[in-house]
């Protein structure tokens, strides 16, 4: 069994060259321009926060809420983890836009025939081994990739021996754990990092949806239930007036 | 048991066919002159006529030029009015159907038999606006169809778009009497009916059972936006509500359907029926906000309620038109005997389910994106538009079938008042 693959990005490491950008357009086949947002030809980019450098793209969640969301499972988390998008499946309802956490993947609005587009955490090289291609691309070291174990690993060891870090890694735990880590020496709220909750989220929905057989099984009873006891006084009544009317007759009969 | 001195005969087997027409329309006098197509324009067609130019156009720009020319969506927001609007408000407004089919059928509430018909019919185009409105929502409409092959279990959606294609069948199944008795062959005509009787008592349940599940997993698919959704509106009841408010709202649409059709329509029908309909809709709405009002305080949610900003005015807004003021217009027998009040109050319970629907779906997610969505012209013609076909159609489908209730619908119930019967 492959183990689950991960990233980490060290943002006291990254000088902001962008070679990170450059090499997942290339490596995606998206055209070469800077951006300075994530956008649907951008799948990561870098953010200065004052004289810091944020990388985003997908954080390939342990649980992801946009695989929980896709009707038709377009979205997966593959055992190698990362999140993969099928666009033959996708029907372009974009609730997967809505549910995710980091506000990650972008919609090609410009397109006729439009496609969810998101980092991908390269599954394709994955596959064969490869790295990803940002952190094949990292000069520095500021991202660096493995097995989510040894990642994780390697920045609690970061964390602990070097007091200038923030005693946080986030993606440990937020939204259940995901597959990309960041280490910082500045507070994450103050680098744009949304405070999520520990909690997966496809289990708020799990909770509801676990609710099905229930609704359907009591509810069902229930509505038969009624229905039978109206049906019933239906039927009683009608008796209770063939009855009064044959009386009725008889009486009239006897007159 | 005792007391029940009024009793309901089974319909006889008698069908829209050969009955006289509901709709009474003046001959025509001498100096009308029919052939004459200026007289045909009135100020409602034209502006119906205004509507489709606009909502034609809106539909070129959504299929020839795309979502970037025709709608303000970002990815910020990436529902916007045809989610909120035609999808949740669309839905929503359709739950008069399977509440009166349910109070009819299965609670034995008699009645209100004779809206039945309007109510199926009016949830009937309500949910098939909805499924257009998806095709021009979706981005990849053409694959409309994948929902039933590719299945995702653990999505509220999968679970919401499998019950909207078989409520939407039900509904047709529901209504197709209404049209199978205009058939003049009577051995198909009766064969289908008589097995549509048998099997009506399992389309109700099923169409109940269908509603329940997915009026309220149209709020669950809101659970997912967790901490980017407003306290004010967040809540792990959102099913629970959005089930709560659905049903009040869709018979505030059956009534205002029915006074409509009365007003336009030159058919007379029995307003009583209005006024009851309307006694439920009240305490209904009382349950709905009591139920909204614990929650939010019980999550902590009063520190929301006195701010000055934009989701606590339209929270209250909403509350005020959807809650406060209906329940206080219909505690009022001024208001529940009188049918223009009583229209005008359903519309004041419509606008406060819109403004609902619209809060949870973009007013509510504004502070957290960070973008503030107004919904481009065409967004709104489309939708529009696709309000207006659905009218239209109901227009057409009382007028040639027999869907309103008549004044006569007093004498299905006879009266046992011992000696008076002789």
């Amino acid at each position: 069994m492959e183990s689950t693959r991960a990233i980490l990005v060290d943002i006291t490491k990254c000088i902001g060259c962008r070679s990170c950008e450059q090499a997942c357009k290339e490596a995606h086949g998206l055209p070469q321009q800077a951006e300075t947002r994530l956008s649907s030809t951008a799948l990561t980019v870098i953010e200065e926060h004052g004289d810091k450098f944020v990388r985003r793209m997908c954080m390939s969640c342990q649980d992801p809420a946009c695989a929980s969301a896709c009707l038709v499972g377009a979205l997966k988390k593959t055992s190698l983890g990362p999140v993969t998008y099928d666009s033959s499946k996708c029907i372009g309802c974009r609730y997967c836009i809505v549910a995710c956490p980091f506000n990650v993947p972008r919609y090609e609005w410009s397109k006729l025939a439009p496609y969810v587009k998101k980092c991908d955490m390269c599954y394709d090289r994955q596959v064969k081994g490869q790295s990803p291609a940002c952190v094949e691309a990292c000069p520095t070291g500021a991202s660096i990739a493995g097995s989510r174990e040894e990642i994780l690993e390697e920045a609690e060891r970061r964390v602990l021996l070097d007091h200038k870090y923030v005693k946080h890694i986030y993606g440990s735990r937020e939204v259940g754990g995901t597959s990309v880590f960041f280490i910082s020496d500045v507070p994450f709220e103050k680098l744009g990092f949304r405070a999520v909750a520990e909690q997966p989220l496809p289990v708020l929905t799990a909770n509801a949806l676990g609710d099905v057989p229930t609704v359907v099984l009591v509810g069902g009873s229930v509505l038969a239930g009624l229905y039978w006891i109206t049906q019933r006084r239906e039927q009683v009544a009608l008796a209770e007036e063939r009855e009064s009317f044959t009386s009725f007759k008889s009486s009239e009969e006897r007159k | 048991m005792a007391t029940n001195n009024s009793i309901h005969f089974p319909d006889p087997p008698t069908h829209g066919f050969g009955r006289p027409p509901l709709i009474t329309r003046p001959a025509p006098g001498p100096d009308t002159n029919p052939g004459s197509w200026i007289q045909q324009i009135t100020l409602w067609r034209v502006i119906v006529g205004i509507i489709f130019a606009a909502g034609l156009y809106a539909a070129y720009a959504r299929f020839a030029l795309g979502f970037e020319r025709s709608t303000h969506l970002v990815d910020a927001q990436p529902w916007g009015l045809w989610v909120g609007l035609g999808t949740l408000c669309g839905v929503g407004l359709s739950a008069g159907g399977f509440a009166i089919a349910a109070a009819v059928y299965l609670l034995g509430f008699e009645r209100y038999r004779p809206v039945l018909r309007t109510a199926v019919l009016v949830s009937f185009l309500g949910y098939s606006s909805v499924i257009v409105g998806m095709m021009y929502e979706l981005g990849l409409p053409w694959r409309i169809w994948h929902p039933i092959v590719m299945w995702n279990r653990h999505s509220i959606l999968f679970e919401v778009s499998w019950c909207v294609m078989l409520y939407s069948t039900v509904l047709a199944l529901e209504f197709s009497p209404a049209l199978v008795e205009k058939i003049p062959f009577a051995t198909l005509r009766d064969f289908y009916l008589k097995w549509h009787h048998e099997l009506l008592i399992g389309l109700v349940l099923a169409g109940t059972l269908l509603s329940s599940l997915h009026q309220s997993f149209l709020g669950g698919l809101y659970l997912l936006a967790q901490g980017k959704l407003d306290p004010l509106w967040y809540s792990p009841y959102l099913p629970t509500m959005f089930y709560l408010s659905a049903v009040p709202a869709g018979l505030a649409v059956t009534i205002i359907a029915l006074y409509l059709s009365s007003r336009s329509l030159n058919v007379r029908i029995d307003l009583n029926i209005l006024s009851d309909v309307s006694q439920v809709i009240a305490p209904l709405l009382a349950i709905y906000g009591l139920f909204r009002g614990v929650d939010l305080l019980s999550r902590g949610g009063s520190m929301y309620l006195w701010t000055w900003r934009e989701e606590t005015l339209s929270f209250w807004l909403e509350i005020a038109l959807f809650v406060i003021a209906p329940v206080v217009l219909l505690s009022r027998p001024a208001v529940r005997s009188n049918p223009k009040y009583l229209y005008w109050t359903c519309c004041l319970i419509v606008m406060g389910f819109v403004a609902n629907r619209l809060d949870v779906s973009i007013t509510g997610l504004q502070a957290s994106s960070g973008f503030y969505y107004i919904p481009k012209w065409t967004e709104f013609a489309l939708s529009l538009a696709t309000v207006t076909a659905a009218v239209i159609a109901f227009r057409y489908a009382v007028v040639y079938l027999d869907v309103l209730p008549r004044n006569s619908s007093a004498q299905r119930w006879i009266v046992r008042s011992g000696p008076a019967r002789a």
